[in-house]
């Protein structure tokens, strides 16, 4: 029985990062696929209304059936959110592993995760069970098989708070039913530049859909980045609720292609300045903001889509997305930096990255 | 969800923000979130998940909520009710719902009943789970009943307009499936029957 490596932040940076690839379905606009599926132990009080013995109690039996199931296969890491630092908590969340909320704290909050960030479990944070599997690309319905199967896994050995009515019990009753929540990243920078993106939002979300920025934050859309995910969790099966996600995404897909074509057919010196002054910013600069960077790199990944850089690949891209958010930036410097001493920090780390690149 | 700056149209964009570990949510429609487009508008003021929950039992008009009328009676009314309305298995309150939108314990579904079953209809798809059971087994019957609850749902609405006829065909097909129903659950050791398709054709 393969056992979790703890609270080693070091051993998950060093790993590569499974959804990052560049191999996935769509790839150019669809940067990965998600399913999060909410869980709760029959007869335990939700975390918001449990004491810390029973956090402690629902966070070993939880670590104890993912270790016994294998499902993490034999390379896993389990953090306690308690024992990080701010600045590893921000890792973890700038990796898209752990919500906000998670890493807030209020105490029994365990991160379970595989070395490749395919698939972990959050425990204890809104629910006790979090499952997430991730995927590069649009394959929403090879996410869902993985996912139940973990989650058949884990109903063998967790017994679950379920009622034959109202399906798997959760905290928020925002997610009950399935308990299902599917959300693909998407990168929409024609729709944005051709001024369409309000109407394709409007559209998604007259369909019952929700659209997001990237952490859910303040800083929302930059990089013009976007989450589409399905709203209701009772109602209707998991293949019903992503197949109808999947059907709309498709439809996003397409309008962002035609958008793309009919830039570069109508606009073409536009929309080559636009990458162009964008690429000379992150090879030149000298001070580069998170939002500047974010900008930066959706108008780079355009262009590596659109074929104009031959050296730059969209790993590398995805790469730097990951890199320039403030904790991996103190990280990789290995000290705490203000917020003057990030922006430098971040220009030189993208002008390295890209230097001896193509420089057309 | 409704919208909480037209409170009309479903809310169906979410915006969520930590501020000194304090979740600040905002859940709006896509109208509004336009007209609203420039970014740092979206974020001013306080804003709570839970107001959304709050804003269903508030128009629900049941006894109790009635919190828009500014009477002292009604704060009265309101705080009585609340002692009452108390999760007997983990002590979870009305008012500690409203304040987080979240629930305390599995039991609180039977306590709150009252409040989540019409927050429910702006939720979700229905009121019944058709997905997976745990350890993946799907039972076929739950499709059927979702099928029946929503088109009684249509029934009742259609003998309202007073548009009789609709209602008789409703009807019937709810009486066909409702046999169907039964047939299935009386005959669920012998596998392969497609109730549900065959009375859908009448």
């Amino acid at each position: 029985m393969a056992k979790a490596k703890r609270n080693n932040i070091e051993a998950l940076v060093n790993h590569s990062v499974n959804w990052l690839d560049d191999s996935g379905p769509d790839a150019d606009i669809a940067i990965s696929s998600r399913i999060r599926l909410a869980r709760n132990i029959a007869n335990m009080p939700f975390p918001i209304a449990a004491s810390e013995h029973d956090k402690t109690q629902v966070a070993a039996a939880v670590e104890n059936a993912i270790e016994k199931s294998g499902s993490l296969g034999d390379d896993f890491f389990a953090y306690d959110i308690e024992q990080l630092s701010e600045i590893d908590r921000q890792i973890l969340l700038e990796r898209r592993l752990v919500s906000r909320e998670f890493i807030a704290s209020r105490g029994g909050e365990v991160l379970v995760v595989k070395n490749d960030e395919s698939r972990g479990v959050m425990i204890n944070e809104e629910d006790h069970l979090r499952l997430q599997v991730l995927s590069p690309g649009l394959q929403l319905e090879v996410v869902w098989k993985i996912i139940n199967e973990l989650d058949n896994q884990l109903s063998s050995s967790l017994p679950y708070s379920f009622d034959e009515q109202l399906g798997f019990l959760t905290s928020c009753p925002t997610n009950v039913g399935t308990g299902l929540r599917a959300s693909v990243m998407l990168h929409l920078p024609a729709l944005r530049l051709s001024g369409q993106i309000n109407a394709a939002i409007q559209g998604i979300s007259k369909l019952g859909l929700a659209v997001r920025g990237i952490f859910g934050e303040g800083s929302d859309n930059l990089g013009n980045l976007f989450q589409i995910s399905n709203q209701s969790t009772m109602g209707e099966t998991e293949e019903q609720i992503i197949f109808r996600l999947s059907k709309v995404i498709r439809q996003v897909i397409n309008h962002e292609k035609n958008a793309r074509a009919s830039l570069m057919e109508n606009k073409r010196y536009f929309l080559l300045d636009h990458i162009g002054r964008a690429y000379g910013t992150l090879r030149r600069a000298y001070i580069l903001s998170s939002a500047e960077a974010l900008e930066s790199l959706s108008a780079l990944r355009t262009g590596v889509d659109l074929g104009m850089f031959s050296s730059v690949d969209l790993r590398q891209v995805n790469e730097l997305f990951k890199i320039i958010h403030s904790a991996h930036l103190q990280r990789f410097a290995g000290k705490e930096l203000n917020q003057e001493e990030r922006d430098i920090f971040r220009a030189k780390i993208v002008r390295d990255m890209l230097s001896g690149k193509n420089d057309e | 969800m409704i919208c909480e700056i037209c409170k009309k149209n479903p809310a169906t964009i979410h915006i969520q923000e930590i501020v000194d570990n304090q979740k600040k949510s905002m859940h709006i429609c896509a109208e509004c979130a336009e007209k609203k487009s420039a970014p740092q508008l979206l974020f001013d003021g306080n804003f709570n998940l839970a107001e959304v929950l709050y804003n269903i039992t508030e128009h629900m008009g049941l006894p109790g909520f009635e919190l828009g009328a500014s009477s002292k009676k009604n704060e009265e009314t309101e705080t009585q009710e609340q002692a009452k309305a108390t999760c007997m298995k983990c002590g979870w309150t009305l008012s500690q719902l409203r304040k987080t939108g979240r629930l305390g314990c599995s039991q609180c579904y039977k306590s709150f009943r009252d409040v989540l079953d019409d927050a429910f209809d702006t939720m979700h798809r229905g009121k019944l789970h058709v997905g997976k059971k745990p350890g993946g087994k799907i039972d076929e019957s739950s499709t059927v009943m979702l099928e029946i609850m929503n088109m009684k749902k249509e029934l009742e609405e259609l003998v309202q307009r007073e548009e009789y006829e609709k209602a008789a065909v409703v009807r019937d097909k709810i009486n066909a499936l409702t046999k169907g129903e039964k047939k299935v659950t009386n005959s669920k050791q012998h596998k392969g029957i497609r109730k549900s398709g065959k009375s859908k054709k009448k």
